[in-house]
């Protein structure tokens, strides 16, 4: 009695082709760049029937970044849950942004500029590893320097590779190339507060 | 192979194994830093104080800012997309 009508189920796939489409062109082009026109051609739908799903193209735009960034966020999740060393973490908050790194590095760059709610599903995504990064540091008994401070420095590192991708790995893949200096680098330091 | 997971109701957060859930109880539909020490589920009050909390101690964030993030965090959720901010 439930079953969805064929209709329903077209409208659905159709909906979550645009989603996937979205995601592989703002990966690409970047999120504010990215007509909705644009969209609608490669996902070979009429630009009236983005509109038939979104209401505005914000609502879009908001849509897709939050249902990525929950992925994101669970795979952070996932990966940061069985760690039990800060190295293991770091690692693993990389592994995470590496599958999804170029749709990630556009957050990275466009971050201010985009609406409030997708700004907030990229903020969503810090906090699943805040979490983890501050059990971590609490594990290891690194408690003089604030939790925050030290994460936004984690954060400030690994942004500034991704947001500057160009100059430090011009053949892609910033993480794969840089992960084990990124890790290593930010350790030592926390070696050498005391 | 799939795993199905539940996810907090109250703050988002998968709920992977025994003690993700509070008392261990995993028939609860929100997880342990949702809960209060008798398991049951946190007021909005109590979970808006513990989320800002949370964003001023691991990320540094303003306090108003952290304040005003939190409310539009949780309104995201099921149990509290009805709750009234304070």
């Amino acid at each position: 009695m439930n079953q969805k009508t064929s209709r329903q189920l077209k409208k659905e796939q159709t909906k979550a082709a645009l989603i996937e489409t979205a995601y592989d062109i703002f990966s690409k082009k970047g999120i504010q760049g990215t007509r909705m026109s644009d969209i609608a051609a490669a996902a070979n739908v009429s630009h009236g029937t983005v509109f038939l799903h979104f209401s505005t193209q914000e609502a879009f735009i908001a849509e897709v970044v939050q249902y990525y960034c929950n992925q994101i966020a669970l795979r952070t999740h996932e990966y940061s849950d069985s760690c039990h060393s800060l190295r293991e973490l770091l690692s693993a908050h990389l592994d995470g942004i590496m599958e999804y790194e170029p749709f990630y590095t556009r957050l990275v760059i466009e971050s201010r500029m985009l609406p409030t709610e997708a700004r907030d599903a990229f903020i969503s995504v810090q906090s699943a590893i805040s979490f983890h990064f501050s059990k971590a540091l609490e594990r290891e008994g690194l408690t003089s320097i604030p939790a925050g401070s030290l994460f936004n420095m984690w954060m400030g590192l690994v942004h500034y590779y991704l947001a500057n991708g160009d100059l430090f790995a011009p053949e892609g893949n910033v993480i794969r190339r840089y992960k084990a200096t990124l890790t290593d680098t930010f350790l030592s330091l926390m070696e050498k507060k005391d | 192979m799939v795993i199905f997971m539940k996810i907090c109701i109250s703050c988002g957060m998968p709920m992977m194994k025994k003690g993700d859930y509070p008392l261990e109880d995993e028939s609860k539909d929100y997880c342990i830093y949702c809960a209060r020490p008798d398991g049951t589920l946190q007021s909005y009050k109590e979970k808006l104080k513990g989320t800002t909390e949370f964003l001023i101690r691991t990320q540094g964030i303003d306090e108003n800012a952290a304040h005003e993030l939190a409310i539009r965090t949780l309104k995201k959720m099921p149990a509290w997309e009805h709750a009234e901010s304070l």
